[in-house]
């Protein structure tokens, strides 16, 4: 009867870490997408609103989901209440802050990070150009996380149940 | 919260620091502060100028004073321009920017030019922080004798002086007053206010912050607010019904074309230009065309000394005839069309400029304010 509920425990454990790594391959492409979204928002609002970033990251925020709403909501009350810090030092430590939070790489940090540099910085036709830079960017490494997804979804889950009950069977 | 402490939330946190330990009456009194890089910092107040060290000890030896670094600036700049500076391009090319509470900052820096003409400043490593001052009654000296006592409002009036003088703060105290029908003068007894139409383009004379003005301009005022002033002014006519149109800063060609619109309306103009006197009026070419052309029925003339700010009254004539030379200075005089108004008094000794004043008539010709800003 132990044996039972034991193999079924590990069996229930090897099954779920197998759905949160394919949900983690799933989450990363669409994530990017958001941020693409959100990119291409701030384009506009750059573009043609002229609004200032603290106004017009905010408005970013409200639009986008979650785990990068915070991201952009945290960036725009540094710009609106930090005295004496740079644009680039805000959004550097909203990105660092926000980051362990979404399913997003190294690669896609980097993208944002770099963009953080020249946030504000310059006038209106460079911005742009920074700012399709971290899209083109982050359009490859969308193209490379579907790929990603894919290939692991599914052996991400099958590999966990069977994992699991590879681990029964030995124990058996 | 005053209006310099809302000027400080602008300044970086170790310029704050600097700034905030001054002493108070110096605080009270400052006019400019001048941020170069790696320079010393640089205060002005009363018509003087000092260095600052870092404790807020005001020192004449530079070497002592404290000098802002790159960051400072490189914050400063973000700050102001609220980490936006592809949505000031504008400003940038300009080259000022204003913060809410109507102070203007001044910038210096390296030019970037497209097609010969400037397209915006980069680099910037000089601020000049202009603070502005509302002193609500510094226009009571100078109003009883801009008045048109026939059509009971205001005369077409052009106010001159060089820089730093406090144009725009008489200006602005103009402006509360007719709208808000403060006269001061016995015949102006139950006049109302004029409707006063102000096109701001610097955002300087009313300050708004989201379409309010910050100052106070009376009950009766329309304010444009960062709207070319040529523009502003045809806009104004056509859409406001003013009775009186306030601008700021004359000079360009179709600055003129928009007054003499304006004039043609039926509308009362007062507008500030930059100039030492009426000769440097007279030889700048837009000015000097409207003024022989008789738009502006009165000039005042701002100037400085020790501190204190004196005007005095020009009519068109003498202004053309070149007759103002001669002309002491006249404190709240009614206008020389004006029932019972005085022939002209003997004639002063003294050059026009800055200093030809008499002494006894200076002090009854004071406008109440010290150290007013915005030239």
């Amino acid at each position: 009867m132990v044996k039972l509920a034991g193999a079924f425990l590990v069996m229930t454990a090897g099954t779920l870490i197998g759905f949160a790594q394919a949900a983690r391959y799933a989450a990363r492409p669409r994530q990017i997408r958001e941020l693409l979204h959100a990119l291409k928002r701030l384009e506009t609002e750059i573009a043609y609103g002229q609004t200032p970033l603290p106004e017009a990251l905010g408005r970013i925020g409200a639009a986008v989901a979650v785990p990068l709403r915070d991201i952009f909501v945290r960036a725009a009350s540094l710009l609106r209440d930090e005295r004496g810090t740079t644009a680039e030092a805000c959004w550097r430590e909203a990105v660092e802050t926000g980051w362990p939070d979404t399913a997003l790489r190294e690669a896609e940090k980097e993208a944002m990070l770099r963009l953080g540099t020249s946030l504000g910085a310059s006038d209106r036709a460079d911005q742009l150009k920074h700012v399709r830079l971290a899209m083109a960017q982050l359009e490859a490494e969308e193209a490379a996380a579907r790929e990603e997804q894919r290939k692991y979804e599914k052996m991400c889950r099958s590999l966990g149940m069977l994992g699991a009950a590879l681990v029964v069977i030995l124990m058996v | 919260m005053t209006r310099l402490d809302r000027l400080f939330e602008w300044l970086p946190v170790s310029l704050c620091d600097v700034l905030e330990r001054l002493p108070e009456p110096v605080k009270e009194r400052l006019e400019e502060i001048r941020i170069r890089e790696g320079r010393p910092l640089e205060i002005g107040y009363d018509s003087r100028s000092t260095f600052v060290t870092p404790d807020g000890v005001e020192t004449d030896d530079y070497r002592l004073a404290w000098q802002p670094d790159r960051e400072v600036c490189r914050a400063l700049l973000e700050r102001i321009t609220r980490h936006s500076l592809y949505a000031m391009e504008e400003e940038l090319r300009l080259g000022y920017i204003t913060v809410p509470g109507g102070h203007r900052i001044g910038l210096a820096g390296r030019t970037v030019l497209e097609n010969g003409a400037v397209r915006r400043l980069r680099d910037v490593a000089g601020f000049n922080v202009r603070v502005a001052r509302e002193r609500i009654g510094c226009s009571a000296g100078v109003l009883p004798g801009l008045l048109d006592l026939a059509a009971q409002t205001v005369r077409h009036t052009l106010i001159v002086s060089p820089p730093q003088q406090g144009k725009t703060t008489l200006l602005r105290d103009l402006a509360r007053a007719v709208s808000a029908g403060d006269w001061r003068h016995p015949a102006a007894r139950g006049w109302r206010g004029r409707k006063v139409g102000i096109v701001d383009e610097r955002s300087e004379i009313a300050a708004c912050e989201n379409g309010v003005p910050t100052f106070d301009l009376g009950p009766r005022c329309d304010v444009l607010d960062a709207c070319p002033k040529a523009e502003g002014v045809m806009m104004l006519i056509r859409s406001m019904s003013p009775e009186v149109v306030v601008v700021d800063e004359i000079g360009r060609p179709e600055d003129a074309e928009a007054l003499r619109e304006a004039l043609n309306a039926g509308v009362r103009v007062v507008a500030t230009a930059h100039a030492e006197g009426i000769d440097d009026v007279l030889s700048r070419p837009v000015l000097r065309q409207l003024a022989a052309e008789g738009l502006f029925h009165a000039y005042v003339i701002l100037s400085r000394t020790a501190g204190r700010v004196t005007h005095r009254i020009v009519t068109a004539e003498e202004a053309l005839a070149g007759r103002w030379r001669r002309q002491a200075p006249r404190a709240g005089a009614a206008p020389r069309d004006a029932p019972g108004a005085g022939g002209f008094l003997p004639p002063a000794v003294s050059p026009p400029g800055a200093s030809g004043f008499r002494p006894g008539a200076e002090t009854a010709n004071q406008i109440p304010c010290q150290g007013g800003n915005h030239g």
